[in-house]
C-alpha cells in the first residue's frame, strides 16, 4: 500500500506535465487563447510540486524502490526497463525540479503578459514539456531512460531558447546550443554502446574496470561537458540567454544544466571505477570555474554575468564530482539552483522594468524596486557563499571535500574563483541596483506586478534556508555530512569577503566609471577578442569545413558517382536490349527457335 | 516406310515450314508455313503410332488438327483485320508492337 502511494505520486509528478503538454499541443483553440494554456500549465505544475512534496514527505528515509516494465528485451533476457526509480535522490531533485518550475512558470505569468496570445500558449506547452522531460530524466531507472530525458531536455532547451524565432540572434543561439550539446551527445550515446558492450547493461551501478571504464566514463563525462556548459563547451550557454529569461532561470541555471552533475551523482558508481576520468573531470571544473568566473567580470548584459556564473558555479560541481565527492556535487547542485533561479528571476525582474539587459542602462533601481533588489541580493550573498547562507554551506563542503581528495592546488584555484565571483556579483548588484538612474528620461522602471514577486519571495527562503540541510540531503543520497568549521572553509569566507571588498572599492563610488580600471579593461580587451570563440571559429573553418567539403566530394563523386554509373550502364543496357524488340513478328519467331534450339542443343549436351 | 525415313520426312516438312515462316513477307504464307510445321508434328505422332502400336498417339494427331482449325480461325480473322487496317498483308511493314 505504502508503494503503491509513492509511485503513483511519482508518477502523477513525470506524467501530469506529459499530459499537459499533449493536451495543449493537440487543443490548439486552448494554445491560440494563451491565457487558458497558462493557466492549465499552471496548475499542472501545482500539481507536480504538490506530488513530489508528498512523494519526498513519505518517501523520506524510505529504502530505495523500482517500478517498471520491461522494455527492451535481447534473446529473452531483459535488457533496459522503462520506469520509475523511487530514491532520496530522485525524490530530492523531483522536489526542487517542481518547486523551481512552479516559480518559474508562476513568474512567467507576470513576465510574459506583454507576449501575443499563441506566443503566450507556445511557451507554455514547451514548459510542460520540459518539466515532464526533466522528470523522466530524474527519476531513471538506467542509463536509457536518461539518455531519452537527456535529449528531451536538449530538444526542449532549443526550443526554448528560439522562442522569439523571429529575432536572427535568438534562432542562431538556438541552432548553436543545439549543435553543441548533440555533439556532445554523441559521448553519451558512445559511453551507452560502451557501457553495454563490456557489461550488457545500461545500470547506474554496472561494473567495469581499466581502459574500457576510462573510456566509457569519458565519453559520458563529453556529454555531461556539453550540458552543464564546461570549458571548452561552455560556449552555448551565454549565447542561450536570448530566450526568456523566465527560461534561462529554469532550464539554463537552476535544471537542465545541472542534469550533467545530476548524471555524475546519478552514475557515481560507474565513475568511482575510472580515477583518470575523474582526474580530468577535477582539473575541467578548475579550469571552468576559475575562466568564467574571470569573463563574468567583465560583462555589461546582466544575465550575460550570470549565464558566466552558472558556467562557474558547474564547474565547481564537476570538480568536486571529480574529487569523488558526489554528495557535495549534489549539494551544491540543489542549493545553486535556488539561489540562481532567485537570481536569473530577480534579473528577469529589472529587464521587465527597464526593457533593457544592459547593466549601463540600469542603476539606481533601489529607490523604485525594493523587493526586487532585496532579492538580488539575497541571491548574491548565497553566490557569494556568506556565512548562514545556503551558498556558504555548499562551497564549503565542495572546497572541503576537493582540498581533502585533490590537495591544495585546485583548492587554492577554486579559492580564487571565489574571491572573483564575491567581486562579479557585487559589481552586478551595485551597477544594477545603485547608483545614478541610467535607463534614460522616458522609461519609468516600476516593480513587478505580485506573481513576480511571489516567487522571488518564496526562492529567497531557499536561498537562505537550503544550507541548513546539508545533512539531511546528504542521508537522502546515502552519504554522510554535518557541517563544522574548516581551515578552506574559513579561509573560503575571508577570500569571499575580500572580494565583496574590492568590488564595493571598485564600484561603491565610482559605479560605472569602475570598469575603467587598467586590470579590468585589459581583461575586457582580452574577453571580448573573444579568444574562445575565435579559437571555435577557426576549428570550424579549418577542421569542420575540411571534414564537410571532403564528405560533400566523397558524397559528389563517390557515391553519386556509383548512382550515376549505375543509371548510365541501365540506360546503355536498355538501349541496346531495345534493338531485339523490332516490333517484326518474324523477328520474333526467329528468336524463338534460336531460343528453342540452344535449348535443345544444352538438353543434348548435358 | 521404316521408322527413320519417317523421321526424315517430318524434320523436312518442318524445316520447310519453318523456312515458310520465317521468310514468309505475306501473312498468309507465315500462316502456311506455321501450318506445315504443325503437319509435321501430325506426320511424326502417326508414324510413332504406326510403330509402337499405341493408338493414343492417333488420337493426338486428331486433337492436334482440331486444334489448327482453331488457330488459323483466328489467324485468318487477325488477317481479315491486319487487312483492313492496313490495305495490305506484309508484315515487315506491320511493325506497330513495337511502339
Amino acid at each position: 500500500m505504502h508503494n503503491l502511494a509513492i509511485q503513483h505520486l511519482v508518477g502523477v509528478a513525470v506524467f501530469a506535465p506529459l499530459a499537459t503538454a499533449l493536451f495543449l499541443a493537440l487543443a490548439v483553440p486552448l494554445r491560440r487563447h494563451g491565457w487558458a494554456a497558462a493557466y492549465v500549465s499552471v496548475a499542472s505544475v501545482l500539481v507536480v510540486l504538490a506530488a513530489s512534496v508528498t512523494a519526498l514527505i513519505q518517501g523520506w528515509g524510505a529504502p530505495p524502490v523500482e517500478f517498471g516494465v520491461t522494455w527492451l528485451k535481447l534473446s529473452g533476457v531483459p535488457v533496459a526497463s522503462l520506469g520509475l526509480r523511487v530514491d532520496g535522490l530522485a525524490l530530492t531533485m523531483l522536489g526542487v525540479v517542481g518547486l523551481v518550475a512552479t516559480c518559474v512558470q508562476v513568474f512567467s505569468l507576470g513576465y510574459m503578459s506583454g507576449e501575443p496570445r499563441p506566443a503566450l500558449g507556445r511557451y507554455f506547452t514547451y514548459h510542460s514539456l520540459f518539466v515532464f522531460s526533466m522528470n523522466l530524466l530524474v527519476v531513471a531507472p538506467n542509463l536509457l531512460q536518461f539518455f531519452m530525458g537527456w535529449e528531451l531536455v536538449g530538444l526542449t532547451s532549443y526550443l526554448l531558447i528560439g522562442f522569439y524565432y523571429q529575432k536572427p540572434s535568438a534562432a542562431y543561439a538556438a541552432v548553436k546550443a543545439f549543435w553543441m550539446t548533440k555533439l556532445a551527445d554523441m559521448g553519451f550515446l558512445v559511453g551507452l554502446l560502451g557501457l553495454y558492450l563490456s557489461t550488457g547493461s545500461f545500470a547506474f551501478n554496472a561494473q567495469q574496470t581499466g581502459l574500457v571504464a576510462t573510456a566509457t566514463t569519458l565519453a559520458l563525462f563529453v556529454a555531461v561537458m556539453g550540458k552543464s556548459a564546461q570549458f571548452p563547451l561552455h560556449v552555448w550557454l551565454p549565447n542561450a540567454m536570448e530566450g526568456p529569461t523566465p527560461v534561462s532561470a529554469l532550464l539554463h541555471a537552476a535544471t537542465m544544466v545541472a542534469a550533467g552533475v545530476y548524471l555524475l551523482v546519478r552514475a557515481a558508481p560507474l565513475f568511482v571505477n575510472a580515477p583518470t576520468t575523474l582526474h580530468i573531470m577535477l582539473w575541467v571544473g578548475v579550469v571552468t570555474a576559475l575562466f568564467a568566473s574571470f569573463v563574468a567580470l567583465v560583462q555589461t548584459d546582466l544575465k550575460r554575468v550570470l549565464a558566466y556564473s552558472t558556467c562557474a558555479q558547474l564547474g565547481y560541481m564537476v570538480a568536486a564530482a571529480g574529487a569523488g565527492a558526489s554528495s557535495a556535487a549534489y549539494f551544491h547542485l540543489v542549493t545553486h539552483a535556488f539561489f540562481k533561479a532567485l537570481l536569473f528571476l530577480a534579473a528577469g525582474s529589472v529587464i521587465h522594468a527597464v526593457h533593457s539587459n544592459d547593466m549601463r542602462k540600469m542603476g539606481g533601481l533601489v529607490r523604485v524596486m525594493p523587493l526586487t533588489t532585496a532579492a538580488f541580493g539575497v541571491g548574491t550573498l548565497a553566490l557569494m557563499g556568506f556565512p548562514g547562507t545556503a551558498g556558504f554551506f555548499s562551497k564549503d563542503q565542495v572546497l572541503e571535500v576537493i582540498l581533502e581528495h585533490a590537495g591544495w592546488a585546485p583548492a587554492g584555484l577554486l579559492l580564487v574563483g571565489v574571491g572573483l565571483t564575491s567581486l562579479y556579483m557585487t559589481r552586478a548588484f551595485l551597477l544594477t541596483f545603485f547608483g545614478a538612474q541610467r535607463c534614460g528620461a522616458h522609461a519609468h522602471p516600476h516593480e513587478s506586478p505580485t506573481s513576480m514577486l511571489a516567487p522571488l519571495v518564496l526562492l529567497m527562503g531557499g536561498a537562505l534556508a537550503t544550507g541548513w540541510f546539508g545533512s539531511s540531503l546528504a542521508a537522502a543520497t546515502g552519504h554522510h555530512y554535518h557541517f563544522h568549521f574548516s581551515v578552506v572553509g574559513g579561509a573560503a569566507t575571508l577570500v569571499s569577503f575580500a572580494g565583496l571588498g574590492l568590488g564595493l572599492l571598485f564600484y561603491g563610488k565610482a559605479g560605472l566609471a569602475g570598469d575603467e580600471r587598467v586590470v579590468l579593461r585589459s581583461l575586457a580587451t582580452f574577453v571580448n577578442r573573444a579568444l574562445v570563440d575565435r579559437a571555435y571559429a577557426w576549428t570550424f573553418s579549418v577542421v569542420a569545413l575540411g571534414i564537410a567539403r571532403s564528405c560533400a566530394w566523397f558524397d559528389r563523386y563517390i557515391i553519386d558517382g556509383a548512382m550515376n554509373y549505375t543509371g548510365y550502364v541501365s540506360l546503355l543496357a536498355g538501349r541496346r536490349l531495345q534493338r531485339f524488340q523490332t516490333g517484326n513478328v518474324i523477328d520474333y519467331v526467329a528468336a524463338v527457335v534460336v531460343g528453342t534450339l540452344m535449348l535443345l542443343t544444352w538438353g543434348l549436351f548435358q | 516406310m521404316n521408322l527413320p525415313q519417317i523421321l526424315y520426312l517430318a524434320c523436312g516438312l518442318f524445316c520447310i515450314g519453318l523456312y515458310g515462316a520465317l521468310t514468309r513477307r505475306n501473312v498468309i504464307g507465315l500462316l502456311l508455313g506455321v501450318e506445315i510445321m504443325s503437319n509435321a508434328v501430325n506426320v511424326l505422332l502417326l508414324g510413332f503410332s504406326r510403330f509402337t502400336g499405341q493408338v493414343a498417339a492417333q488420337a493426338f494427331a486428331v486433337f492436334v488438327m482440331a486444334l489448327t482449325v482453331a488457330e488459323v480461325v483466328v489467324g485468318l480473322a487477325l488477317v481479315i483485320l491486319l487487312y483492313r487496317t492496313l490495305r495490305h498483308t506484309d508484315v515487315d511493314e506491320a511493325n506497330h508492337l513495337r511502339s
